[in-house]
C-alpha cells in the first residue's frame, strides 16, 4: 500500500513538473484505469523485496544497510520494468525523470521513518526519566 | 478517582491505600505496579537458593530452555519460565524479545536503529535489544502509546 502510494506521489510530482515547467495544462493531466491498475500491481510486486529483505529487523546494522541497498535496487528494477510495460515513460528523458523521482521518494520515505524513530526515542526517554530507579 | 499524596520520612512508612467500589482493570494495573517492586521469587547461584526482590532485577533471559536473572550483583538462574515471570512480575517488567524480559525501571536510555529495533542501555551500561514487535507495548506500558 505504501509503495503504491509512493508511486502515486511520484506520478503526481511528474504531472505537476510537466504542468509547471513544460507548459502542459493541469486539466490535461489524466490517469486512466490501466494506470491505476498498474500502480496497484507494481505496489504488490514491490512488497516482495520488502518481505524478503526488510522484515527481519533483529540483525546487525551493517547487514541491514546492505539489505536496504538491495531493497532499493530491487524496487528500482521492478518500478522500471513495470514503467516500461505500462508505458509510464516512452523515451529516455521520461526514464531519467522517473529515476530521479524514484530515488527522491525512496530517500524521503527513509528520512520520515528516521524522524519518527527519533521522535519515539525522545518520548520514551522522557517517560523513562519519570520511572527510573535511583542507583 | 481522587488521589491524595502524603509525604513520609522513610521508605518503611510508604504505603498505598485504595478505596474503591470494585476492582477494575485500571485498579488492578495500579496494584500490580505498586506491588511489583516488593515481589520476590526464588533464584539460585552456586547451589544456594535466594529470594530475589523484583526491584533488583535488570533483565531476565532464556537460553537453551534455562532462565537466567541478571542483577547488579550478578547472574542467577531460576526454575521459572519466562512467561511465568512475565505474569508474576507484571508492571514495568515486559517482554522485549522472544527470549528476554526487561525491567523498564533499569533502562537509562533508548536509541532506535535504522531497522526499527531499539537498543536499550541499562543502568549497568549493558545494552539489550527491544525488538520492533514489542516497541508498541513499551510505549503502552509507559503511557505514551
Amino acid at each position: 500500500m505504501m509503495i503504491s502510494f509512493a508511486i502515486l506521489v511520484g506520478i503526481v510530482i511528474e504531472g505537476l513538473c510537466f504542468t509547471l515547467f513544460a507548459g502542459d495544462s493541469l486539466y490535461e493531466f489524466k490517469m486512466d484505469w490501466l494506470q491505476m491498475v498498474s500502480i496497484v500491481l507494481t505496489g504488490a510486486v514491490c512488497s516482495l523485496p520488502t518481505i524478503i529483505w526488510l522484515t527481519d529487523t533483529d540483525i546487525p546494522k551493517k547487514k541491514f544497510i546492505i539489505r536496504m541497498v538491495l531493497h532499493c535496487i530491487g524496487l528500482y528494477v521492478i518500478v522500471s520494468l513495470f514503467g516500461w510495460l505500462f508505458k509510464w515513460y516512452t523515451q529516455a528523458d521520461g526514464f531519467i525523470f522517473m529515476t530521479v523521482i524514484y530515488f527522491a521518494v525512496y530517500a524521503f520515505t527513509w528520512c520520515v521513518t528516521l524522524w519518527f524513530h527519533k521522535r519515539d526515542d525522545n518520548k520514551i526517554n522522557k517517560a523513562l526519566d519519570d520511572i527510573r530507579d535511583e542507583e | 478517582m481522587q488521589v491524595h499524596i502524603e509525604k513520609v520520612d522513610s521508605k518503611d512508612q510508604e504505603q498505598a491505600v485504595i478505596k474503591a467500589v470494585e476492582i477494575t482493570d485500571e485498579i488492578s494495573g495500579a496494584i500490580e505496579l505498586l506491588e511489583g517492586d516488593a515481589k520476590g521469587f526464588a533464584v539460585s547461584k552456586d547451589g544456594k537458593t535466594y529470594i530475589l526482590k523484583a526491584s533488583n532485577v535488570y533483565y531476565i533471559e532464556s537460553v537453551d530452555k534455562k532462565t537466567f536473572v541478571y542483577t547488579k550483583q550478578g547472574c542467577y538462574d531460576t526454575k521459572y519460565r519466562l512467561y511465568e515471570l512475565e505474569v508474576m512480575l507484571g508492571g514495568y517488567f515486559m517482554r522485549c524479545s522472544k527470549s528476554m524480559i526487561i525491567n523498564l525501571k533499569k533502562v537509562r536510555n533508548v536509541k532506535s536503529q535504522i531497522s526499527g529495533r531499539i537498543d536499550a542501555t541499562l543502568l549497568n551500561d549493558e545494552v539489550v535489544v527491544i525488538s520492533r514487535g514489542y516497541v508498541k507495548e513499551v510505549k503502552r506500558r509507559l503511557g505514551i502509546g
